[in-house]
């Protein structure tokens, strides 16, 4: 397996949100800032390379016909694992986090992974693609948290950019601009993943 | 390659992984409820110091009391100044109907039944908009105000209270809440 190429795709041409497009439901709900996008992307790799994993070393041991629930035990264990110790060590986080951690579960991401690679892959494979395919959802959150933080609220990461008496453009910050900057970001991410790993198609 | 499994099989593995799981999950719940609680208890006690910042220092019990009205039920933290003399309380109250449900508003109310100060405890608004009720520019309009100077509505309903931008809803509960601190502390009073 050649990582280096692996790591690429999974940032552009096969990163999940703009390249496979799943996952978009938290993609548009977490991302009104930076910070927000950056947390929900950790915790999703995270439960993403945890349970690609652990599918993946028991993957001859699980019966074919009921590997799909054996699958959503594996994560949604991983999830609350998560959304407990992220309130015992970040609370601020898990205050605006807390409601879409759980919601992690029915990602279709990590279900996506778990049936599709870890289930036929050997454990340092399916832990390789769970983290890259976690940090290409992250980067894809935080370029679309940072945009929407940027334009909505005219702060990034919590730092004001623009004098606070200036008007921001509110509309990104709801739920139409996460739409709006999701569609920028489509076209920009293809641009680019042609221009770095040449055009495949 | 997909050959039927024996369904002992099938339901062995199945309560194995569903076995580990809940193991895992009672000691990871053991280990992290204790630092959970100390945060939900620390995030309090640090609020009540800050909305009843301007009585200076201030003493106050580690638990709240609770006081029941006739639409709702209001939890309380009263400060006793230098001599042991109650010089305000911190009102816990649910503001209602925001615009992600209730949310949980401290309110710091002095002993002459003016707002010292407000701080959100937990709250399902929208960030960038009604979140926005935990910024000083929304706040300060509170303090001051008591129960009879002031009409506890937003302006669009006819009460004094400027709304936050794009976000009546919030403001609207928001203003009810602190109206229902106030409330709890002249039924305090008059016990």
């Amino acid at each position: 397996m050649d990582t280096k190429k692996k790591f690429l795709s999974s940032l552009f041409s096969e990163n999940p949100v703009t390249g496979l497009m799943l996952g978009l439901c938290p993609t548009l709900a977490t991302t009104t800032s930076a910070e927000n996008g950056l947390g929900m992307g950790l915790a999703a790799t995270f439960v993403l390379v945890a349970s690609n994993v652990v599918i993946s070393s028991l993957r001859h041991l699980i019966p074919n016909r009921v590997r799909i629930p054996a699958f959503i035990v594996i994560i949604a264990t991983f999830v609350t694992l998560v959304d407990m110790g992220m309130e015992a060590t970040f609370y601020d986080l898990h205050k605006t986090l807390g409601l879409f951690i759980p919601l992690i579960v029915v990602n279709c991401i990590i279900l996506g992974r778990a049936e599709a690679f870890a289930s036929k892959n050997p454990v340092w494979h399916s832990f390789l693609d769970g983290l890259f395919m976690g940090l290409g959802f992250t980067f894809s959150l935080f370029i679309l948290g940072s945009l929407r933080e940027i334009l909505g609220s005219g702060s990034w990461l919590g730092m004001r950019l623009v004098p606070q008496s200036w008007n921001t453009i509110l509309v990104f910050v709801l739920a139409p601009g996460a739409f709006l900057t999701l569609a920028f970001i489509f076209i920009g991410m293809n641009k680019i993943s042609k221009l770095v790993e040449g055009d495949k198609r | 390659m997909d050959k039927q499994e024996s369904g002992i099989r099938v339901i062995v593995t199945l309560v194995l992984i569903s076995f580990l799981a809940a193991l895992l999950l009672a000691y990871v719940n053991k280990i992290t409820r204790e630092p959970i609680a100390r945060n939900v208890r620390n995030e309090t006690l640090k609020a009540v110091k800050i909305v009843l910042k301007p009585l200076g220092n201030i003493t106050y019990p580690f638990t709240a009391k609770t006081i029941r009205l006739k639409d709702f039920t209001a939890r309380y933290y009263p400060a006793f100044g230098p001599d042991s003399v109650i010089v305000g309380y911190a009102f816990i109250v649910k503001a209602p109907n925001g615009f992600g449900g209730d949310f949980d508003l401290m309110v710091g109310v002095d002993s002459s039944g003016k707002v010292t100060d407000t701080y959100v405890l937990n709250h399902k608004e929208t960030p960038g908009l009604g979140d926005n009720m935990r910024k000083e520019d929304f706040k300060k309009q509170f303090r001051g105000r008591t129960l009879t100077n002031t009409r506890w509505k937003v302006k669009k309903d006819g009460g004094d209270i400027d709304a936050l931008t794009a976000a009546t809803i919030t403001s609207r509960a928001f203003t009810y809440g602190v109206e229902r601190a106030l409330l709890a502390f002249k039924k305090l009073r008059e016990r």
